[in-house]
């Protein structure tokens, strides 16, 4: 199978799912609705021609496009690269997002006292630990991922930048939520 | 003995108002109050919402955090509202159609009694409103006109509203072509460039008016409009329905009493004190606040919620 | 209230808002400051080899607008931002273009072919003034384009467009797209298809969030910032790191020393480039007038027009290091940013990323619709938008002074942001994007979104399909949708509105013409 054969493959397959699972199951009105005794558009409508350009372009490169303009060469080694890239993004956000709750409650588990991690992020310090160490792991896990190995040169870059970043976009704003501050 | 016992309630209450009222004085959230906004950033809503947050701010102490949560009627706003916190650290800003016709409306599994509805801050000064160079006085000219052949082009923003322009026209024995758009300004903005006749407007053509450039044909309230008292009421024009409502500030169901009243408190000395940026913003586009809180808003609540079926019935017709 | 009264009070509103300080009692208007600051950041990120206009632009709106506030004030201050930031990238974008073999926006690598060479004959400095002077004189002519043209195109679209038109023209806008941008007519259509499926994810009439699964994940439908900033940026990012590890070289190749000594730029040779640069202007014009098409076509256009006009016997090759191949480029690819705001200002209808960013901005400061009120010359009463368009319109003629005294020195000077490694900017970059997404939204799902998305930017530049398309889609899918049910229900419920209106009728021929020439033209290479 050529390259442009599978992206196009890719795409029916998706476009078919798309139209004949996800939009009858996940959309309450139909193509057209009868509403106050007319009819109107119903919320199917645009989805269902989106999923249909997509459908249509598939097919028109299964059926004419014999020129190859997809650049990949499917090799592993391209796609691992990629996997280890997404899950170090992947695992930075999840400390982001986690980690300062878990620290205030471990506290709260080993002193005794009654606190919340939401009614402390208005803190400097406290509010940013997650950011920091998540942007350290993101930043410095990439540059070693296309490095090939952990410096430390690659981790003080992160935690600078990290740094700057609480700089730039938080101590100046009151209004400005650095992650995870929005969500707890 | 039964005596006794009656002037020991009486007392119990007392004792308990009291309790209730210093408490109410006493409260101050926990942390920060993370504020919900169903309304698009930037329009007059959303201002109005940053407005008593940042009076609440300086006046207070109190700090708050705005956030945007839009769309679905205010639906959107209370489905990501129901399982926050109920210590009055978590409030959103909607409309009382959110938890009556949006969520009788919808089938999605929520009830006002998930929530816990603070205040009301202004009520709608909604109108049926048009371009002044279009030659139109009052509703009854535009009915006169859609007789004669004109398609008239109806703008709303809400599915209520769509159903009350439904019946207005069904009313007046004529057929409106009925736009839905997104928003009050979205409505002035269609009216302006002319894609639209007439439109809903719920305060935001209170400028247009005074500068004559637009019209209030008709009251969609019970009462006459503030700006415009002479233009006819929806009942005098023979629909039994109308589109009163409320911004109103809610949070999620079981909110302790002391944190509810001294929110709803609070958020009243703001909005009906119009030297306040906020105050001041609703004296003008909505002629002055309407605070509805406590029993009364709850049962306010209560009821439209349950005669959202007459409406929605009487439009499916 | 005249016409010359209108642009006054414009000017005057660039030049007397709030102030920002004052220098010997002469006041100097915060306005004024922002633009200076963005056009010099502009120069900075357009140099940065990977990055461009649009990323500094959808990073530092958060920031501008929680500086300012929703509120009117802030219109001119932010877009006034915004606008130096995409003046001082197009110019930028030529450095790393010339010095390094890298394009640091798509617009640019036309700008390689002859660019480098240049640089490596030794010719650098000479090779980045001729890209000033083009991209300096190509943007100010677009310009004046669109000063002069923008209140005609508004009154023809208030004349002749009703709902019905409007529609068939966002259907325009999308098959020129994609068919156009995309690499191919299938492939366009397959990034248009998915952008407008992700836009419709959450939205619609009904009081169920349609394709949400039931989650509240997804009940608010994805975040512009996340789609757009997750395609285009993170996607990028992802290639770009991709290609650093097949090609190991890339990251070692050492960037051009520019030690020319005698790189002057004499009046003789600009006279003898203005030809070039004025086809290449109105080529940039043209294409950036029509809505949904962008600066990668012009500046392609603009090289062809000149290679196929250059005679080889005289100042190289093309190819090789022809100073008029830079010039055709250069002043193509920035006479695209003027006249694009036509079909923004008057319609809300973005060509390019720069533009998009302009619309966010407008869309959510209150006080500016982009549409054809803004350009009504009411008499009586003041029309406060057509005021704050010959704002917008003062702050670009600002920038663009700036551009012509300093820009060409400034840019020079930005050479050594090409010594950063691209494998250290680029997570950086990531991580601020991803803040910066953050700080919009304010829930961690946006940024899963974000990194969704630029998973499918990934994909689909792996797969040879462009982003732009899905981009362009994703802006204008909702309005689509919306304006198409207005349309519906405003012509009393008929059903061939698109087909019954004659205006609406012959922009969807050719949607649909377009369509099937791009096919058949690549059919037959």
């Amino acid at each position: 199978m050529t390259p442009n054969k599978f992206t196009a493959g890719i795409f029916l397959v998706f476009a078919i799912v798309v139209l004949g699972v996800w939009i009858p199951n996940d959309v309450e009105t139909g193509l057209l609705e009868k509403m106050r005794r007319h009819w109107v558009i119903g919320d199917s409508l645009a989805p269902t021609l989106a999923a249909g350009f997509v459908l249509i372009g598939a097919v028109l490169i299964l059926l004419f496009e014999t020129q190859d303009e997809a650049q990949f060469t499917m090799v592993s080694a391209q796609f691992v690269f990629f996997l280890k890239l997404v899950i170090v993004i992947l695992v930075a956000l999840s400390v982001m997002r986690h980690l300062g709750p878990i620290l205030v409650n471990t506290y709260v588990a080993i002193s005794g006292l009654d606190l919340e991690y939401r009614l402390l992020r208005d803190m400097i310090g406290i509010k940013h630990i997650g950011f920091l160490i998540g942007g350290v792991i993101m930043v410095g896990g990439m540059i070693t991922v296309v490095e090939g190995r952990l410096s430390r040169r690659a981790l003080i870059i992160g935690l600078i930048w990290s740094l700057v970043l609480i700089l730039v976009y938080d101590l100046p704003f009151e209004d400005l939520l650095l992650p995870p501050n929005g969500d707890v | 003995m039964f005596q006794w016992l009656k002037t020991g309630a009486a007392a119990l209450g007392i004792v308990a108002a009291t309790a209730f009222g210093a408490a109410a004085e006493d409260w101050k959230p926990a942390g920060p109050v993370k504020l919900m906004i169903a309304f698009a950033a930037g329009g007059g809503a959303d201002t109005q919402a940053r407005l008593i947050a940042e009076e609440l701010e300086a006046t207070l102490g109190w700090s708050f955090i705005p956030e945007q949560v839009t769309g679905k009627g205010g639906l959107n706003l209370a489905a990501a509202m129901k399982s926050e916190a109920n210590d009055g650290t978590v409030i959103g800003m909607a409309v009382t159609e959110t938890l009556g016709y949006n969520m009788a409306a919808s089938n999605s599994g929520m009830t006002p009694a998930d929530f816990t509805p603070i205040t009301t801050t202004a009520g709608f000064q909604m109108g049926v409103v048009a371009r002044s160079d279009k030659g139109w006085n009052t509703m009854s000219d535009v009915v006169a006109a859609a007789k004669s052949g004109q398609d008239i082009r109806f703008g709303v923003m809400s599915p209520r509203l769509a159903d009350l322009a439904y019946l207005l026209g069904k009313a007046q024995g004529v057929d409106f072509n009925i736009i839905s758009v997104k928003g009050g300004k979205a409505v002035m903005n269609g009216v302006n460039a002319g894609d639209m006749d007439i439109g809903f407007m719920a305060g935001i053509q209170a400028k247009g008016v005074a500068a004559g450039d637009l019209v209030n044909l008709a009251s969609a309230l019970k009462a006459p409009l503030v700006q415009t008292p002479d233009a006819p009421t929806f009942a005098d024009m023979g629909v039994e329905f109308s589109a009163d409502g409320y911004f109103m500030f809610m949070g999620p169901a079981g909110m302790p009493d002391d944190a509810r009243a001294a929110l709803a408190n609070a958020i009243k000395g703001v909005v009906e004190n119009p030297e306040t940026k906020a105050g001041g913003l609703i004296k003008k586009a909505f002629g002055g606040a309407s605070v509805i809180m406590g029993g009364d808003l709850d049962a306010m609540v209560a009821s439209d919620y349950a005669s959202a079926g007459d409406l929605l019935k009487a439009a499916s017709e | 209230m005249s016409v010359l009264d209108y642009i006054w009070l414009g000017i005057l509103a660039v030049f007397q808002g709030p102030e920002a300080f004052s220098i010997f009692g002469l006041a100097i208007s915060i306005t004024v400051v922002m633009v200076i600051s963005g056009f010099f950041l502009g120069i900075l990120v357009g140099a940065t080899p990977g990055l461009a206009g649009p990323v500094a632009m959808a990073i530092s709106l958060p920031i501008l607008i929680s500086t300012f506030g929703y509120n009117t004030d802030a219109l001119l201050p932010v877009l006034g931002f915004l606008i130096g930031v995409m003046k001082g990238a197009t110019v930028g974008g030529a450095v790393p273009a010339i010095l390094f073999n890298t394009p640091g926006t798509p617009d640019a690598f036309m700008t390689t072919l002859d660019g480098y060479p240049m640089a490596k004959r030794g010719e650098a400095k000479r090779a980045l003034r001729i890209a000033h002077f083009s991209s300096v004189s190509g943007d100010t002519f677009s310009d004046l384009v669109l000063i002069i043209g923008a209140p005609f195109l508004a009154i023809m679209v208030e004349r002749y467009l009703d709902l019905p038109e409007k529609t068939a023209l966002l259907i325009l806008s999308l098959s020129f797209i994609s068919a156009v941008v995309g690499g191919s007519v299938g492939r366009g259509l397959i990034s248009t298809g998915l952008g407008l499926l992700a836009v419709y994810v959450g939205t619609g009439e009904d009081f169920y969030p349609r394709l949400s699964m039931g989650t509240q994940t997804l009940a608010q439908g994805f975040p512009i910032a996340t789609s757009v900033l997750g395609v285009l940026i993170i996607g990028a990012v992802f290639k770009e790191l991709d290609e650093l590890r097949s090609d190991q070289r890339a990251s070692r190749m050492k960037p051009i020393t520019t030690s020319d000594t005698n790189s002057a730029l004499t009046l003789a040779e600009r006279v003898k480039l203005a030809p070039t640069i004025f086809r290449s202007a109105v080529i940039g014009t043209v294409v950036g007038a029509l809505p949904g098409i962008g600066s990668t076509l012009a500046a392609t256009l603009g090289y062809t027009a000149a290679k196929r006009r250059h005679d080889d016997t005289e100042g190289g090759k093309f190819g090789e290091g022809a100073p008029k191949g830079i010039a055709a480029t250069e002043a193509a690819n920035s006479a695209v940013s003027g006249a694009n705001l036509m079909p923004v200002l008057s319609l809300g209808i973005p060509g390019n990323a720069a533009a998009v960013f302009l619309l966010l901005a407008m869309d959510s400061i209150s006080g500016f619709n982009p549409s054809p009120t803004v350009f009504k010359f009411d008499p009586v009463n003041l029309n406060p938008e057509l005021v704050m368009a010959f704002g917008i319109f003062t702050t670009m003629f600002l920038a663009n002074a700036l551009n012509w005294t300093v820009g060409g020195r400034v840019m020079r000077t930005m050479r050594f942001m090409i010594r950063i490694p691209k494998h250290i900017l680029l997570p950086s970059v990531l991580l601020l994007t991803l803040t910066a997404i953050y700080v919009q939204e304010t829930r961690i799902e946006a940024l899963y979104f974000a990194v969704g998305f630029g998973v499918l930017g990934y994909l689909m530049r792996v797969f040879g399909i462009s982003p732009l398309p899905f981009v362009i889609a994703f802006i204008l899918g909702a309005k689509l949708e919306e304006t198409a049910r207005q349309a519906y229900a405003a012509t009393g419920n008929d059903p061939w509105f698109l087909f019954t209106h004659p205006v609406a009728a012959v922009f969807v021929a050719v949607s649909v013409g377009v369509m099937i020439l791009t096919s058949r033209k690549r059919g037959s290479v």
